[in-house]
């Protein structure tokens, strides 16, 4: 190409560069929108929803309420009347449906305390986990295994059989006690309870002094 | 991905550094290209020498295109870009103030520095004068106050405001730039050329 030719194009340049310009932003004007994703990223929200440290063991649970520990907010996510006819000590009632009320945000959306969440099973407290999770709540776990875990691990622990290992026994003994904790009665225990009064107490009389019939004082 | 400090890539203590770099080489290509030159400034009001529109307006249509092409591709989030707060009545006055200043004295206050580095006297005088306004409006600061802080509409964009579509803002921008630029090289041709250094 000799140079006339260069020159030639050359001598187009403002109108080629004019040209790219146009097309580049008509491009863009041409390009198919795609809805795009907001807030964290789908391979972080599966990691954490995968990962087990979300979860919170209904001993922990237990053993965080009876030593008063004040550093996580119990949020019961069944409805009103599940709530009303049993839920854990101190829980607040913040059902599915009123997760992002106004009201619940303050609980919700804090950095101060560890919110647990709870139903029945996992699954409800899992479906908040993950919408609160993706609002960028932080400090959000989930009790393992809900209320049902609760009641089988806690209120109602399962005697292990005599050929478990010491361990087994030891984690029943503080269910039984944390149990005890939570407004359980045991045989075992009523029965210290009647050795300890064995003694019938000596029969005592009491006098009832008579009541004095009052003078009548006056009248109307 | 980007904007990169926000995001943490480049950590937020390279702020300033990568600034005075960023500023020494926009001063460096200013004066490279004239801009240090109040006469080829004032040509764009004067209709013989349009550079000025012509660099600025391309300046701004290149970016926005790349812009939105990096959002486009996921390199950049556009949300998080800084969008300078609207001062309504602020900007108007302020605006009306610097574009007479720049209409007499040939310097926009960017490339007035760029000439008092080259040793310019109409600059040094230009740079002068800033400064005593300046401290005229920091002194009088209580009676501008109103103005200054008031008629607040927040970091809005003209998308937000009048719920366009950015894409066909930007092609309609585009265009206007290139009928600006054609425009202005009639309006050249016509006008008595004036030789400067």
């Amino acid at each position: 190409m000799d140079k006339k030719k260069i020159a030639k194009v050359l001598s187009f340049r403002y109108k080629i560069m004019a040209a790219i310009l146009v097309v580049l932003a008509g491009g863009l004007v041409l390009l198919p929108k795609y809805q795009k994703q907001e807030g964290i990223k789908s391979e972080a929200l599966l990691n954490h929803a995968i990962s087990p440290e979300r979860y919170i063991s209904t001993d922990q649970i237990s053993d965080k309420l009876i030593s008063r520990d004040p550093s996580f907010i119990l949020v019961d996510v069944r409805d009103e009347a599940s709530y009303n006819d049993y839920t854990l000590p101190n829980a607040i009632n913040i059902p599915l449906a009123k997760l992002f009320d106004d009201n619940s945000a303050p609980y919700l959306n804090q950095d101060q305390f560890d919110v647990v969440f709870f139903s029945n099973d996992n699954f409800h407290a899992d479906q908040a986990w993950i919408l609160c999770y993706r609002l960028g709540y932080k400090n959000l776990r989930v009790l393992k295994g809900g209320l049902n875990q609760w009641f089988n691990t806690i209120i109602n622990p399962k005697i292990p059989s005599e050929d478990m290992p010491a361990e087994d026994f030891e984690l029943y003994s503080t269910r039984k006690a944390a149990s005890m904790f939570f407004g359980v009665a045991y045989q075992d225990q009523n029965v210290e309870k009647d050795m300890a009064i064995s003694k019938p107490a000596p029969k005592k009389i009491i006098t009832v002094a008579k009541k004095k019939k009052r003078p009548v004082e006056g009248g109307c | 991905m980007g904007p990169l400090i926000p995001n943490d890539i480049i950590p937020i203590e390279w702020d300033s550094i990568i600034a005075i770099l960023i500023g020494i080489v926009f001063g460096f290509v200013l004066e490279a290209s004239g801009f240090s030159s109040s006469r080829k400034l004032a040509g764009v009001f004067y209709g013989y020498d349009f550079a000025v529109l012509k660099v600025f307006f391309t300046a701004a249509a290149v970016s926005v295109i790349g812009i939105y092409y990096m959002d486009y591709l996921g390199y950049l989030n556009i949300s998080q870009l800084y969008v300078h707060p609207t001062y309504l009545w602020g900007a108007i006055i302020g605006g009306v103030i610097m574009g007479v200043g720049f209409v007499a004295g040939g310097f926009c206050p960017g490339t007035s520095l760029c000439a008092v580095a080259i040793g310019k006297l109409d600059a040094w005088i230009y740079v002068g004068g800033i400064m005593v306004g300046v401290f005229l409006f920091s002194e009088l600061y209580t009676i501008f106050q109103p103005i200054y802080e008031g008629y607040y509409l927040g970091n809005i964009t003209l998308m937000d405001s009048f719920g366009w579509n950015p894409y066909w803002v930007i092609f309609i921008f585009a265009i206007i730039a290139i009928v600006a630029f054609v425009v202005a090289d009639i309006v050249r041709k016509k006008v008595k050329k004036v030789f400067y250094e």
